[in-house]
């Protein structure tokens, strides 16, 4: 087998499925085999994103552009015989690219911030972790749109025996919750989907099944669904996805889902389960379907807007430290969604950005509360204080990964935050469609508000927690002294720092890659939205906006 | 009706033979002192029909023979027959061990025979007849298995309404012979088809709705269709797992073919009203089981109300093959109701055998709380069962997904297709209402998992007992998870199966059956 990127990405979402399966059979009560087998897949998938990020043609090749789908291959799955003809058909471009390599990473984190937490059936547990990194990377390198469905709910699977075997009081609650509320959506996001096939069947003029995305969004792009059939499928992918991302009133299991799950699942929750959903609306509902896509954004960004302010104001009142940054997933998940749906290139790159970014600095940031749980047992901000004289190397992380969460220029929050407010801006001042010039407007100012409010409750945190005067809660004489960052809690924070500062310093090398698969994603969009608009600006005067703003 | 022949009997060859098996079974054990080793000898025969019946199919062609449609229906449903047969064997070998040994084993192999007849019967007679084999054999099942309160409840309840669903059944069929004048299905079809084209007959089509009414009342009683599922509950409770697990499963299968034989091939010109009471029907079905499944606490009344919803979901399949008669569409409602029938089959037995091979401390009557920690004391049990509720709840990649996907698939593919707006309103709504389903019903399927995963561990964990009903879940396991990575091979038999089975009802000399050269 030559290592071309073909093979090169089959392998990396066959290894976990394969590698799970072999520690599940280990399974001896001998943890450090289970926990070696599964850091060294997890190191050996970095390097083969680490590879095939190295050889895409956007970044290997400045000239050619990302737009080309890299590293295709397809396997015949159901059979050319039956009439569905579901392949596994994998491969990248410029918008799953980065989301695959974020997975990839933050596996690693997982892995290492799960070295001496997890004591209670290790093998189950490594080998959980393992399906689910499968499961996340078939879901950013599917191309079949059953395939991709399929590794969509796959992953709920092993996150809800991470949440319920391994979390904290309420955990089965909590499991139970989480699944019971992503799977109500994703049912009518699988309608959906499947009408889309089913449409597209009847109209395509070849009469048989195509389950390929590629081929199904240009052929949706060149024949449009009717208007009504559009609104019904974007609303039917909106009730799975936004339940992912999650989108205001819909975020109720996220809170709960965060604090009960072991750090490990946090990491992976936060870090890149949640982006499946934003991913989704980039990848479906946006390119698919323009025209529910112009009509619902207004709605949805109201929606996003309201996530940012609300989830910052609970975040605020918190107590529970890993409480208080899941929240404050909801509303960074909000900026998200608000640069997506500007609906213009600056939004929509700020918007993809901060996806990656936010799974690094929220990844990390709940990597790090795991790590003070493991030392002092309690989560609870008022039980702790002052703790940089006792861990000060842990509270320069934390210190840096508030930075990148709150969005400090030179760090990734600012390179991602700045470019899709500015979108969201441009859209309502410069270009809103008239009937909503009102509503834009507002919700850009009470979104920047979102951003005062961010920077307010993260610093607060660390200074209640990490600063003033020292606060600890009784040491059991039975354990061992507190310790400063240990080096494998070091290993596990330190790749995702140098991403934030790279991403933060040079977010050219990562926007490139991403911009011309954006583009073409949001390109009807973006037309149609920008019909709507009295003496729109061209897409070429926006473009030229970002690359002054860098 | 062809003639009767010699190849008639031939064709017939694989029910012969597991009814002769079970009836040496039934003789040698009124004599025999052995205890054991009629599972053995239930397998030979078993394995010896299934040979026959792949023999067969390698030589004759499709067609008509005597009462018999020749076709891959009734091949795919009699194999799958078999392997059930197979399945429920081994299930049952520990109760054919322990008590009533031949009479136990005798009757599974007359029931699992029953359905082989029915999936071939093109006649009213051997059809009904062929339903009966499968009632009676049952009723005995249920009376020997448990001689307690409860399982005499459950024998007393399944007999009386049984015998009720039979008497609709009876009184449907004799509308359908008086409005076809036969009691041969092409026939029957074949004046129905002359009947609403030329109205020659005037009142035949209505006197044909009621006899689709009638008829499709007595078949709900077997697959458990709401409003005839009343039985289900308090049954399945009251008998053993094993005889839950042949109760949910055979009869839904004979129902489900005989539904197929009748409504949809043999009544042309009732479409319009065939789809709109089994898509009514469907819909209530499927959304009372799983709603009720909710509130239960016992695995076995939980089991048997997820058997009337997926009772509900095999009922999308059959409306949308009545609604598109006319239409090419890729993936057939039909097929898609054959492929869901075998894999909620695989998944249920597994269910009922993985709770059957717990013996002491386990759950005998259905304890939910008995499952507790189960992951710590019988970790391969623990994640068989996990497999059979995940697959049940349809998630991919699991054997289930693949039934849900063609199933929602066929009901939106209606909708979809240009038509009549009222029609296609309906199966919209059944698309969203079979979604939401599978949304509630993983509600319940996962209480199961969070008892035997999250649960602490009881003091007194159940023991492994039975090694047969754990064989029986071992095989169902797999084959879910096979079917889940690689569907490919059952869905294209699944769509072979039902590729015409109008037309195979048709009497056309050249269709008799020849040997082939």
């Amino acid at each position: 087998m030559k290592l071309t990127p073909e093979n090169l990405l089959l392998l990396a979402v066959a290894l976990p499925a394969v590698a799970a399966v072999v520690v599940w059979m280990l399974g001896s009560a001998n943890r450090s085999v289970s926990r070696r087998i599964a850091l060294a897949v997890t190191l050996v998938e970095l390097l083969l994103a680490g590879a095939l990020v190295c050889q895409f043609p956007g970044i290997a090749d400045k000239s050619a552009s990302g737009d080309a789908a890299y590293a295709v291959s397809s396997i015949e799955w159901l059979g050319g015989a039956s009439p569905l003809n579901v392949s596994l058909s994998f491969g990248l471009d410029g918008l799953s690219l980065w989301l695959f390599a974020l997975s990839a990473l933050l596996m690693v984190t997982s892995v290492l911030v799960s070295w001496e937490a997890i004591k209670d059936r290790p093998a189950a547990f490594y080998s959980l972790l393992l399906l689910l990194e499968a499961g996340v990377l078939g879901v950013f390198a599917a191309r079949d749109i059953i395939l991709f469905y399929v590794c969509f709910e796959f992953t709920l699977i092993p996150l809800f025996f991470l949440i319920g075997g391994w979390g904290s009081e309420q955990r089965q609650y909590a499991a139970m919750k989480f699944f019971l509320f992503t799977l109500a959506g994703s049912v009518l996001t699988f309608l959906s989907l499947l009408a889309i096939v089913l449409w597209d069947r009847q109209h395509a003029g070849s009469g048989v099944m195509n389950f390929s995305i590629p081929e199904l969004t240009k052929n949706l792009i060149e024949n449009p669904l009717p208007d009504s059939l559009q609104l019904m499928i974007f609303l039917g992918l909106f009730a799975g996805f936004a339940i992912k991302v999650p989108l205001f009133p819909l975020h109720t299991w996220l809170p709960l889902a965060h604090v009960q799950a072991p750090t490990a699942g946090s990491v992976m929750l936060a870090g890149v389960l949640l982006k499946i959903g934003t991913y989704g609306f980039l990848r479906f509902s946006i390119p698919m379907l323009p025209e529910a896509t112009a009509v619902c954004a207004p709605y949805l960004l109201w929606l996003a807007v309201a996530g940012i302010v609300y989830g910052a104001l609970v975040a605020l009142a918190q107590t529970d430290m890993k409480r208080l940054i899941a929240y404050s997933s909801v509303s960074h998940l909000g900026f998200c969604m608000l640069g997506i749906f500007a609906l213009n290139p600056a939004g929509v790159q700020g918007g993809a950005l901060q996806m990656v970014n936010h799974g690094l600095s929220t990844g990390g940031l709940f990597a790090i509360v795991g790590m003070i749980y493991e030392r002092y047992h309690t989560r609870e901000i008022k039980h702790l204080g002052g703790l940089c004289r006792q861990v000060p190397l842990l509270t320069l992380m934390m210190v840096l990964f508030t930075f990148s969460s709150i969005g400090l220029p030179g760090m990734n929050g600012f390179a991602g935050e700045f470019p899709l407010l500015l979108g969201m801006f441009q859209r309502a001042w410069a270009d809103a469609p008239v009937a909503w010039a009102g509503h834009y407007r507002i919700i850009s100012v009470v979104a920047l508000s979102g951003v005062v409010l961010g920077a307010w409750y993260m610093l607060w945190l660390v200074k209640r927690v990490f600063f003033g005067p020292l606060k600890e809660p009784a040491h059991d004489e039975t354990e061992p002294p507190v310790r400063d960052l240990t080096l494998r809690e070091g290993c596990a924070l330190a790749p995702l720092l140098v991403f934030v500062f790279w991403i933060g310093l040079q977010p050219k090398f990562f926007l490139d890659p991403m911009a011309p698969a954006l583009d073409r994603a949001t390109q009807a969009a973006t037309q149609r939205v920008n019909e709507d608009v009295p003496f729109h600006s061209t897409t070429a005067h926006n473009a030229a906006t970002i690359d002054s703003n860098q | 009706m062809p003639p009767l022949t010699e190849l008639t009997l031939l064709h017939l060859v694989p029910e012969i033979v597991l009814m002769l098996t079970a009836t040496a079974i039934y003789v040698v054990g009124a004599f025999g002192a052995a205890q054991q080793g009629w599972s053995w000898m239930a397998q030979c025969g078993i394995a010896l029909a299934a040979y026959a019946l792949y023999f067969q199919a390698s030589i004759f062609d499709d067609g008509l023979t005597g009462p018999l449609v020749i076709d891959h229906l009734a091949f795919f449903i009699r194999s799958l027959a078999l392997g059930v047969a197979a399945l429920l064997v081994l299930l049952t070998a520990r109760a054919a061990r322990d008590r009533q040994g031949p009479e136990t084993t005798g009757s599974v192999l007359l029931v699992m025979a029953g359905v082989m007849l029915s999936a071939s019967a093109a006649d009213l007679v051997l059809l009904f007849l062929s339903l009966e084999l499968i009632s009676i054999p049952t009723y005995v099942l249920l009376y020997i298995s448990r001689r307690d309160a409860s399982g005499q409840e459950s024998a007393v309840k399944y007999f009386f309404l049984s015998i009720l669903s039979s008497a609709v059944l009876l009184y449907g069929l004799s509308f359908l012979y008086g409005v076809g004048g036969s009691t041969y299905l092409g026939e029957i079809r074949a004046a129905l088809v002359t009947a609403s084209e030329t109205a020659a007959v005037p009142g035949a089509i209505s006197l044909a709705h009621v006899a689709l009414v009638l008829i499709v009342g007595g078949l709900a009683f077997k697959i458990a269709a709401v409003p005839f599922h009343f039985y289900a509950a308090d049954v399945y409770q009251g008998t053993t797992h094993a005889n839950a697990g042949l109760l949910a499963v055979a009869p839904k299968i004979a129902g489900v073919v005989v539904l197929v034989r009748i409504v949809v091939a043999a009544m042309p010109g009732n479409e319009e009203f065939a789809w709109k009471l089994l898509l009514v029907m469907s819909m209530v079905t499927m959304t009372l089981g799983n709603v009720v499944a909710l509130w239960q606490n016992n695995i076995r009344r939980m089991l048997a109300y997820s058997s009337i919803a997926h009772a509900g979901y095999l009922l999308i399949g059959l409306a949308v093959g009545l609604a598109s008669t006319d239409q090419p569409i890729g993936y057939d409602g039909l097929a898609a109701t054959m492929l869901y029938l075998s894999v909620y089959a695989l998944a249920t037995i597994g269910a009922f055998s993985a709770l059957s091979c717990l013996g002491k401390y386990g759950p005998a009557d259905g304890q939910l709380d008995a499952l507790s920690g189960l992951t710590r004391s019988q970790p391969i049990i623990a994640l068989a069962m996990a497999v059979f509720m995940f697959s049940l709840a349809g998630l991919p990649p699991l054997a289930g997904f693949w039934g849900k996907l063609t199933l929602l698939g066929g009901a939106l593919d209606v909708y979809l297709t240009p038509g009549d707006a009222d029609l296609r309103r309906w199966f919209l709504a059944l698309a969203i209402v079979g979604a939401i389903n599978a949304a509630i019903a993983a509600g319940y399927y996962l209480r199961v998992i969070a008892v035997m995963y999250f649960r602490p561990a009881k003091s007194e964990p159940p023991l492994l007992s039975s090694y047969g009903a754990y064989a029986a879940m071992l095989v169902c396991a797999l084959g879910v998870i096979a079917i889940g990575i690689y569907p490919g091979p059952l869905v294209g038999h699944s769509a072979q199966a039902t590729e015409s089975v109008r037309e195979n009802l048709e009497l056309k000399s050249t269709k008799d059956v020849e040997r082939s050269p």
